[in-house]
This record gives structure tokens, sequence and C-alpha cells, in this order.
């Protein structure tokens, strides 16, 4: 009877060997990075190019990136807290309040703990934050205590993209910022096409009851499904800490970036806390995130 | 001819002509105290122009700029070193001072015509005020601001990132301070054109 099973089990593992059947990397086990998600207001990509009201324009349009000047390279020290903590408040910076109505209480930024891996098939994208509790009492979205979203975008296509991170689809005439005439209009990319490759692709997890992840784009516009690369997105609250994972397969289809080794590709992630929407989240400097590439701000380790 | 005429004759005579009266000495004695009285006078008078408490004598300066200035590092920091008005304002070598100063008896004009005599006057008037100024330093290589400060003495190891980052670039471009640093004792005008900050 034991050689039996025995004999059974062997050739179980043997037919799921030979059909592919892979266990799904770990991704809890690999390397983490802390990066400080904070309080942006509205710093648009026309408020970061504007000389006179941000001094590290001029930088940027030399094709410097906002890590390069927020992130000290020596210690790894972060300016995002306090960034975040100025524009929050309200407080002024060469005489203008990146925050028109200050948000009292509501922390300047997070800092989230992030790990990527991939296997054979997919990326693996885990983050790991301490709930702020923060509540103003304004649901702006009723349905989503917290949302977690994550942009990739292959370097050299869209313009400005070296800043890095999801400024070139933040714009000043988008929906819940200053200069917004209609307000439906969602994040775009100038001069976006799908088909040029000019597009940043996105994918978010929501935790409220029933919600799907989204999979989508932003070209021309924001478009929030359609994708073929996200498998799978969960998040949990457990005692005061908020895990969020993403499985995405490493290619996809129209809207999601192809993901290989040997390339880079500018990552950026946002957290809507509080039941918020538009502007109103903690973002993420922008980064480059690699398969296998220890040069890579986050390298996704293969499992 | 007339009296005026004679007269001003007389003093010709009398300034041209050897004194009978005093002795060489006493004229050369008499001279370099006089040149003493009236060289020291003159500067002292002209530094007492350089004095904050002469600066914020007008309302218009204490009024506006003076208050946004109270605010800056250049007026309080944690090593007591203060930048009064004339250290940016007024250059410290002797030529290029005594330019300045008779530049500004300009302002004099102004004040007594009152151009920026109420706060909506100065505002109105403070972007043509402000790249007047910056055009000045920048003629200058920010000569006043490197009376105090000099890419050498920076050890840009102890800046922050981005001031590192940004001091690199413009040594290697050729910036000069007022290139970026403009705004950083007074308020920046408002619908300062972005050329301005490039």
């Amino acid at each position: 009877m034991n050689k039996l099973l025995i004999a059974v089990s062997t050739l179980g593992l043997i037919a799921a060997g030979g059909t592919g059947v892979a266990f799904a990397a770990d991704v809890s086990k690999a390397p983490s990075k802390k990066i400080t998600v904070f309080y942006p207001g509205a710093s648009g990509m026309e408020w970061i190019l504007k000389g006179t009201l941000h001094g590290g324009a001029k930088g940027i349009k030399k094709g410097e990136s906002c890590v390069g000047c927020h992130v000290d390279e020596k210690t790894g020290n972060e300016e995002a807290p306090d960034i975040g903590n100025k524009i929050v408040a309200g407080e002024k910076s060469k005489d203008m309040a990146l925050e028109p109505e200050p948000i009292m209480g509501k922390p300047g930024s997070i800092p989230v703990t992030v790990q990527a891996a991939h296997d054979a098939d997919n990326l693996y994208l885990r983050f790991t934050w301490k709930n702020t509790g923060f509540s103003s009492g304004k649901k702006m979205d009723a349905d989503n205590p917290i949302k977690l979203a994550v942009m990739l975008e292959e370097p050299g296509k869209v313009e400005y993209d070296t800043v890095g991170g999801c400024w070139p689809t933040c714009h000043n005439d988008v929906r819940t910022m200053p200069g917004v005439k209609d307000d439906k209009k969602t994040k775009y990319v100038v001069g976006g096409n799908l088909a040029a490759g000019k597009y940043f692709d996105i994918f978010q997890y929501k935790s409220g009851k029933g919600q799907k992840p989204n999979d989508g784009y932003i070209a021309d516009k924001r478009v929030m499904d359609g994708g073929k690369a996200l498998l799978d997105a969960k998040g949990e609250l457990k005692g005061d800490t908020w895990t969020v994972t993403f499985t995405r397969k490493l290619a996809g289809g129209e809207g999601d970036v192809k993901l290989e080794t040997g390339k880079t590709y500018n990552f950026g992630f946002a957290i809507h806390d509080d039941y918020t929407h538009g502007r109103y989240h903690y973002v993420s400097l922008g980064y480059k995130l690699g398969l296998d590439d220890p040069k890579a701000e986050i390298n996704a380790v293969k499992q | 001819m007339s009296d005026t005429q004679n007269s001003s004759k007389g003093w010709c005579t009398a300034l041209c002509k050897p004194s009978g009266r005093y002795s060489l000495l006493t004229l050369l004695l008499g001279g370099f105290v006089a040149g003493i009285i009236v060289w020291g006078g003159f500067n002292t008078a002209m530094e007492a122009t350089n004095q904050l408490e002469f600066c914020i004598g007008c309302h218009e300066m204490k009024d506006n700029v003076y208050q946004e200035y109270k605010k800056t590092i250049h007026y309080s920091n944690r090593s007591g070193v203060r930048a009064i008005c004339s250290d940016c304002h007024v250059p410290k070598d002797y030529a290029h001072k005594m330019m300045r100063k008779i530049q500004a008896s300009k302002e004099v004009w102004s004040k007594i015509t009152g151009t920026i005599d109420t706060k909506e006057k100065f505002e109105a008037k403070r972007l043509e005020l402000a790249q007047r100024e910056w055009a000045r330093m920048k003629d200058s290589d920010s000569r006043e601001c490197r009376n105090c400060h000099s890419f050498e003495g920076m050890d840009l190891d102890k800046q922050k990132q981005r001031s590192r980052k940004n001091h690199e670039m413009a040594q290697k471009e050729g910036k000069t301070c007022i290139d970026c640093h403009k705004g950083i004792a007074h308020q920046r005008p408002k619908g300062m054109p972005e050329e301005d900050e490039e």
C-alpha cells in the first residue's frame, strides 16, 4: 500500500513538473526597500517644470530625476517627509501653497516597505505600511478606504519621463487639480499614444468590499481596464499594518509594459487613504524597477 | 564792468597769488587738516548711508522689503552673522561703491515724488525694481554675494543633496549666484517671467 502511495505521489509530481506547474514566488521573502510616499498637493507636471515655482525645474529640463535631488545618494535620506508635512499644512514655497486647503491632522507622509520578486512568468510586488488611521470625515470615494496604484513605463517614450514616477501623467487641468475645467478629465501624458508606446501602465488595488482591481493604462486619457497583465491584487489590514500584493504577468497585452531582464522601467506608486480620490493621495518619487538587476532601485529578484 | 565780475576776478587773483600772510608750512598743515575733515566727513557720511538704520529710515523700505528680509537666513541664523542691506546692495570697493551711490541718488528723486510710497505702488513696481537689481548683480558676477560666499569655500559634501547637485551644475555651466538665488531675501515679484529663472 505504502509503495503504491509513493509511486502515485511521484507520478503526480512528475506530471506537475511536466505540465509546467510552478509554485509562485514568495515576495514576502524578497529584499525590501523603504520608500516614503508623501502628500503632493497640487504639484502637477506644470508646477514641476516652472522654475519660478520649483527650483528643481532647471535640473528636470536637463534630464535630472526627482530622486536625484530629493534623496541623498550618500545617506539615503529622503526629503519626502519634510516636503509632505509642508504641503499638507499649506505652507508656502516660493509664495505659493501647493495645498490651497490645508488638511489638519493628516500625516504628510507614510514610510512604505516595497518588495519585488519574479519568476519565469510573473512579477510580484508587495507593499506594507502602518495604517495612518486618519479620518477627515469626508468620503470622496465612499467605497474604498484604501487604494494603492502602481505605474510602470518604458523609459524614453514619454516626454520628461526622466523625472520619474507618475508625474508625467499629472497635470494642472485634470480633475481635482486647481486648473480643472472639465471635472471628468483624467490623467494623461503629453503626446500620449498607445500604439507608439507613449503611455504609462497602471494597475490598482482597491480595499472596498467586492471591489475589483483595475488594470489599465494612461495615454491621451486614463483607461482603467482592459489590461491583460494583472492576475491578482490582494490587500489586508492586520493589526495596524496594511499589506498589498500584486501578481502581474511579465508580458500582458496592449497597454501593459512588457518586463524583460536587462532593462529598467520607470516605477511609481500612490496610496489613497481616508476614502480619498484624485490628487488627495500619497505618492512616491520615481524609481527604476529591474529584474535581477542589483543596480535597479527596486530589484525584483528571481525565485 | 559790473560788481559781480569785479568780485570773481578778485577771488581768482587771491587764489592764484602766493600768500604773503601765511607760511608754506601753515598752508600745508591747514590743507592737510582740512583734507582730513572734508574727506573723512564725506566718507563718514557715505558710510552712514550704508547702515541698516539709514536704509529703513524710509517707510518704503521699512514696511516692505525690510519686513520680508527679517524672515530670512540673512537676517537671523544659528551663527549670528548678519548681512544687512548694503552688504548685498552696495559694492565694497571704492570705485564701484561711488558709482552705485551716484546711481542711488536717483532714488532720492523717487522718494520726493513718491513713486513707491504706498503698498500698492510698491507692489506695482516690485518686478521692475527687482529686475534692475538682478541685472546689476548678474553683471558683476554676483560680486556682493561673493564677498562672503565662494564655490572654492563650499564643502559640497556637507550640503543637502539638491544643493550639492545644483551647485555642481552651476559650476559646470559657469552660472552666477543670482541666476538661481532670486528672492532669497525678499518676496519674489508677482508675475515674474519664467525667463528670469532660466
